[in-house]
């Protein structure tokens, strides 16, 4: 099993990308599932999904392997996470923790945290390639990140024990223990609030099982994306963006040594203009269609100047006339889509 | 500043233009002589905003000292209540230096944002100085302590825009003591039209109009927050053309591609456009997709002309 992992800032059409590439390599008779962390109907729309499934096979005409599509429920995924893993009795108190209520929405990255789960679940099923399309920019690379940060929190003995200590220490009303690290949880309920220090202790108290048996899987996982042989990141982004995302995540993925496979520009304007332009409104549209065509091409040109040495495959995408809402419109994406199977 | 100016928020679907429309908002207003605050919770404000706004002295010496961009990172700015609370620099290093006390920071649902709003108040009542935050003028950080006339927040994608407003709520929900006083006063403070002018940015594209709506709709929902104007971006000439030359366009499958595309384009989103009327009452102002531009400062001027908002609407 391979893994395609897409990256890129907000409104380049990553998921379309992402959904395209899993229709061009089920051309080439794989089996590929495109996986989207994207909470918007993007995926749904661009596939053409049934309402209600968060999994299903999507219908090709003509020869084809298979195309899946799944759906990233955060909620759903945690809540049966806990459902598998809580200590018998805590299902209830868990699920029913103010914390809880919030902590699926808010921690920062709990999609891509989701989703390496949801890869672990998707490993065993015979996939030839999962093509993973990440949340926009601010958390993209929390995919990597964030399991190791969950995990030391979590599974780490000093937290369990320390909140335990903690829970007892503030009933019996000791509030100087000494101990270092009592210490630094009174100070930070200095900062934040003796309720929100406690509610978060105690939701730890009764989390953490779930949490540790996700860092073992998701050590699994993180070890798949960092190989190399198994797993692709490839950026997407757009004329416009191109220098500028381009030097963000040459750094951010290099800082955590990652090569960049591919950049992919996407919605450039191509198509060459009739000489002479007409007059009226056909005109004055067309000139700026022109306009704009010739800053798309100068964008990749640049870019294929300052960053072909780093990344030698950089793929140029034209935009659509319409929105991708279904197959056919995908088709003439994927098309344009060069990966190997 | 005029007491009935309001924080005027940028906000909509990721990649639709928001922080450009705020620099090129926020240049206009002070080259016409405005002292202009943009606070911005782009998490690359390194990419966003000084990249834009190099040169800015020799292009706009007018503008150059009337423009601040102050970036509010929420992770310094608890390290500033740290520091605040516990003035012994060894004791506030340790704490910071804690994997105990990141992680609770980490973990704390709506903390990050909880503070970004606080700052983001006392910068709008004027009770502290704006030199808080990293600022990103022309004349350097030092001079970022007077007063202005114009706040505008380059606020973050839709989703997590709403998620900031919604953790003050959280924080008065799930909360008893100081901090969900505080987050009962931020909570009122962000959910009044008289503090808050919502200026949402779409292209015309079913997708990012529909993400504006839900947001519009969620704003109203829950903290009775209408849309003072709609800011279209990046639209065809065709959507402000007459119904007089709309009508003699031709294209078909003989047409050129160029043009065929141009074409198609523009009346799907002049459609989409007669389509929001009846949908978000918001006025609209159209910002055409730029056809030259010579560096992003000239970009933002260009854009400028055309986002004829003033400053209390």
């Amino acid at each position: 099993m391979k893994i395609t992992v897409y990256l890129g800032t907000g409104g380049v059409g990553k998921t379309s990308v992402a959904a395209a590439t899993a229709l061009a390599l089920a051309r080439t008779g794989v089996r590929s599932m495109v996986i989207t962390t994207d909470p918007s109907l993007r995926l749904r729309t661009a596939l053409g999904l049934a309402d209600g499934l968060n999994e299903q096979q999507v219908p090709l005409e003509g020869e084809a392997g298979e195309l899946w599509a799944a759906l990233l429920d955060v909620r759903a995924t945690l809540d049966e996470a806990v459902r598998l893993y809580a200590k018998p009795g805590m299902e209830a108190r868990i699920l029913n923790h103010p914390i809880y209520a919030t902590i699926a929405s808010s921690l920062a990255g709990m999609q891509e945290l989701m989703a390496v789960e949801r890869i672990d679940q998707l490993r065993l099923r015979g996939f030839d390639r999962i093509i993973v399309d990440t949340a926009p920019s601010r958390h993209a690379f929390e995919i990597l990140d964030k399991p190791a940060l969950f995990a030391d929190l979590s599974s780490s003995r000093k937290v369990k024990i320390v909140g335990r200590t903690y829970q007892l220490v503030s009933r019996l009303g000791l509030t100087s223990i000494g101990r270092s690290a009592i210490d630094i949880y009174a100070k930070a309920e200095e900062i934040l609030g003796v309720n929100l220090v406690r509610q978060i202790l105690d939701f730890y108290s009764i989390f953490y099982p779930i949490a540790e048996g996700y860092s073992r899987r998701a050590e699994r996982t993180v070890a798949m994306l960092r190989d190399p042989a198994i797993t692709e990141f490839r950026v997407v982004t757009t004329p416009q963006k191109a220098m500028r995302d381009a030097a963000f995540f040459t750094e951010a993925l290099g800082e955590r040594h990652f090569p960049i496979g591919a950049f992919c520009v996407n919605r450039a304007w191509l198509h060459a203009s009739p000489e002479p332009l007409p007059g009226g409104l056909a005109g004055d549209v067309l000139g700026w269609y022109k306009a704009v065509s010739e800053s798309h091409r100068a964008a990749v040109w640049s870019l294929k100047e300052a960053y072909g040495n780093q990344v030698r495959d950089i793929q140029v995408f034209s935009e659509l006339e319409r929105d991708v809402d279904g197959i056919p419109a995908l088709e003439i994406l994927a098309r344009q889509i060069h990966i190997a199977s | 500043m005029d007491p009935q100016a309001r924080i005027m928020v940028l906000c909509g679907k990721g990649g639709v233009g928001k922080t450009t429309i705020s620099l090129a908002l926020g240049l206009r207003h002070a080259n016409q002589g405005r002292r202009v605050v943009i606070v911005s919770s782009h998490p690359l404000p390194e990419l966003a905003i000084s990249v834009s706004l190099d040169g800015l002295g020799r292009r706009f010496p007018a503008a150059a000292g009337n423009l601040f961009v102050v970036h509010l990172d929420p992770r310094e700015l608890l390290q500033e209540v740290v520091e605040r609370t516990f003035p012994v620099p060894i004791v506030a290093h340790t704490i910071l230096n804690s994997s105990i006390f990141r992680n609770l920071v980490e973990i704390a649902p709506g903390l990050k944002e909880f503070y970004f709003l606080a700052r983001l108040q006392q910068l709008a009542e004027r009770k502290r100085s704006i030199s808080g935050g990293s600022v990103a003028g022309p004349s350097g950080s030092g001079d970022g302590d007077r007063d202005y006339d114009v706040l505008i927040w380059d606020a973050p994608a839709s989703g997590h825009f709403l998620g900031t407003l919604r953790a003050a709520r959280a924080f008065e929900t799930y909360l008893s003591g100081p901090l969900a006083a505080a987050g009962a006063g931020l909570d009122r403070f962000f959910s009044s039209s008289s503090n808050m002018s919502i200026l949402p940015v779409t292209p015309l594209e079913e997708m990012a109009l529909t993400e504006t709506f839900e947001m519009s709709d969620s704003l109203a929902r829950e903290f009775h927050l209408g849309c003072d104007a709609l800011i279209l971006n990046l639209v065809s000439p065709l959507v402000t053309a007459s119904e007089g030359d709309i009508a003699s366009l031709h294209v078909d499958e003989a047409s050129a591609p160029a043009l065929r595309f141009a074409v198609n384009r523009g009346l799907a989103e002049r459609r989409l456009c007669a389509d929001i009327r009846g949908r978000l009452a918001a006025p609209q102002v159209s910002v055409p997709r730029i056809r030259h531009w010579d560096g992003d400062l000239d970009l933002l001027d260009q854009i400028g002309e055309w986002l004829n908002i003033p400053v209390t609407i």
